[in-house]
């Protein structure tokens, strides 16, 4: 890299081409925004690979600087931005989403003049975060089924934002009652006792379905009907004594069942 | 504490003179109002207005068993720390049981006894009188069903062979969490599917 020559050193008539120095030539190109930008998507994402992130990062600026590209690249650019924050996090998550929206209102613009993502694109991209989030199709489907749009439908940020995140947690969920009945299954090999799993479900139901009050008192409320000792006790009732040998549930009729009650809880997009 | 007053009827202020209270000019110094009430009150609380009243007594009759007691409860309490001045003149003033001499429980009648000694004014009274009675017993014992069961149970549970209650609870509070983060992200935003501008008319579904 060059040395840094301070503006206005003296110059041989040689080097006039270069009539500015190299400090002005970035500011110039936009050089440093460039990547502080870049770095600082790095440093949100965390990814187990910068170097791949950042070319991915590049390949992407540059992609939508030729404004070109089919539907299929605006939906893939889009599923990368969502994919670099997790949920959790929340105002990158947010301003994740925000980008991808405006890349995809962006990609029907010539068609139409109405705002909004059409509404083909939003359901595609749903479908992608579920499957890059480990859904299969048929768990999936009954989520989708009540938030997606109709193709010609115009989809508003706050839905659009919405549906993603709804998609997120619900993978989120999905994971964590694979490892739930992993808990509940005495061994790995062996399904879980059903009278377990309807106990286990019960309990969660019954904290979902807390009546309305104020937050603080739903949440305490919900909390404390599921506390171990709460859970414990729902579970010695359900299965007491050493019965080996009742009928059980297998993973995938817990999933779904799990699933509905989640799914149960979603708003129906009209 | 109840935020409402308890209904009682004020009777106008009947003043004490020696003499005739016709005849004799001279101002009393000596006021005394009667509050009945509709039933039987345990007292949390009087409030008043004063207007240029110095010292305050307070009597109740109270319904016993049989009979009704006349009790002071409060003597010659002090609302103008001098009866010539104008401090504490107009104030508003609360009394709580906690100051008063005897618990003023199951009350039928309230009997203000107000002197002002002073001759500087030529009239005093209290005035915006209200009563509140104590707080329901079941509202301050209204524990919620869930806080009671919260005490861990006495005997150890047999927990053999079962899954392990804190692995599955803690699994089963992340689910819930997530929950209800969708729940609390939900927007009331829509699409407008069933909208012709803006109106609800079902003959008319456009694609818009």
């Amino acid at each position: 890299m060059a040395e840094k020559r301070r503006a206005g050193a003296v110059m041989s008539d040689s080097a006039s081409a270069k009539c500015e120095s190299d400090r002005e030539f970035l500011s110039q190109a936009g050089v440093s925004a460039l990547l502080r930008g870049a770095l600082l998507k790095l440093v949100e994402s965390r990814p187990e690979d910068p170097v791949g992130f950042l070319a991915e990062h590049f390949a992407h600026l540059s992609s939508e600087a030729e404004d070109g590209g089919s539907e299929h690249q605006a939906v893939s650019r889009a599923l990368w931005h969502l994919s670099l924050a997790h949920h959790s996090q929340r105002s990158a998550f947010n301003s994740n989403i925000r980008v991808a929206y405006e890349l995809l209102t962006q990609c029907g613009r010539r068609q139409r003049g109405v705002g909004g993502v059409r509404g083909r694109l939003y359901t595609e991209t749903l479908q992608c975060l579920c499957s890059e989030g480990g859904l299969s199709g048929t768990t999936a489907s009954p989520l989708l089924r009540r938030i997606q749009c109709h193709d010609f439908e115009s989809v508003p940020f706050e839905l659009f934002r919405q549906g993603v995140l709804t998609c997120s947690v619900f993978a989120d969920y999905i994971r964590k009652s694979q490892c739930l009945y992993a808990a509940v299954a005495s061994a790995p090999d062996r399904p879980a006792e059903r009278t377990l799993c309807q106990a286990v479900l019960a309990t969660l139901r019954e904290a979902l379905e807390t009546a309305d009050g104020a937050d603080v008192a739903r949440y305490l409320e919900a909390s404390a009907k599921i506390s171990p000792a709460k859970v414990a006790l729902a579970m010695a009732e359900a299965h007491p004594g050493k019965q080996q040998d009742g009928p059980t549930m297998d993973a995938q009729e817990f999933e779904d069942a799990a699933a509905a009650l989640f799914i149960a809880r979603v708003r129906m997009v009209t | 504490m109840s935020a409402e007053a308890v209904s009682c009827t004020i009777k106008s202020p009947v003043a004490l003179q020696i003499g005739d209270a016709v005849s004799d000019s001279s101002r009393p110094g000596v006021y005394i109002t009667d509050i009945t009430l509709a039933e039987p009150v345990n007292i949390q609380e009087i409030s008043f207005k004063n207007y240029y009243t110095a010292y305050l007594t307070v009597r109740l009759q109270r319904r016993e068993e049989s009979s009704a007691k006349w009790v002071t409860c409060l003597r010659n309490y002090c609302l103008m720390a001098n009866p010539h001045a104008e401090a504490g003149s107009h104030d508003y003033f609360s009394i709580y049981r906690q100051q008063m001499l005897t618990e003023p429980d199951n009350v039928t009648t309230v009997r203000l006894i107000l002197r002002q000694p002073s001759s500087e004014w030529l009239n005093f009274s209290i005035e915006e009188i209200n009563i509140y009675s104590c707080a329901k017993e079941d509202s301050e014992g209204d524990v919620p069903a869930w806080l009671s069961t919260l005490t861990p149970v006495e005997e150890p549970l047999d927990l053999n062979g079962l899954p392990d209650p804190e692995t599955v609870s803690s699994s089963i509070q992340q689910m819930w969490a997530l929950t209800e983060i969708m729940q609390a992200s939900q927007t009331a935003a829509s699409i407008g599917r069933f909208d012709v501008e803006g109106s609800y008319d079902i003959k008319l579904l456009s694609y818009t």
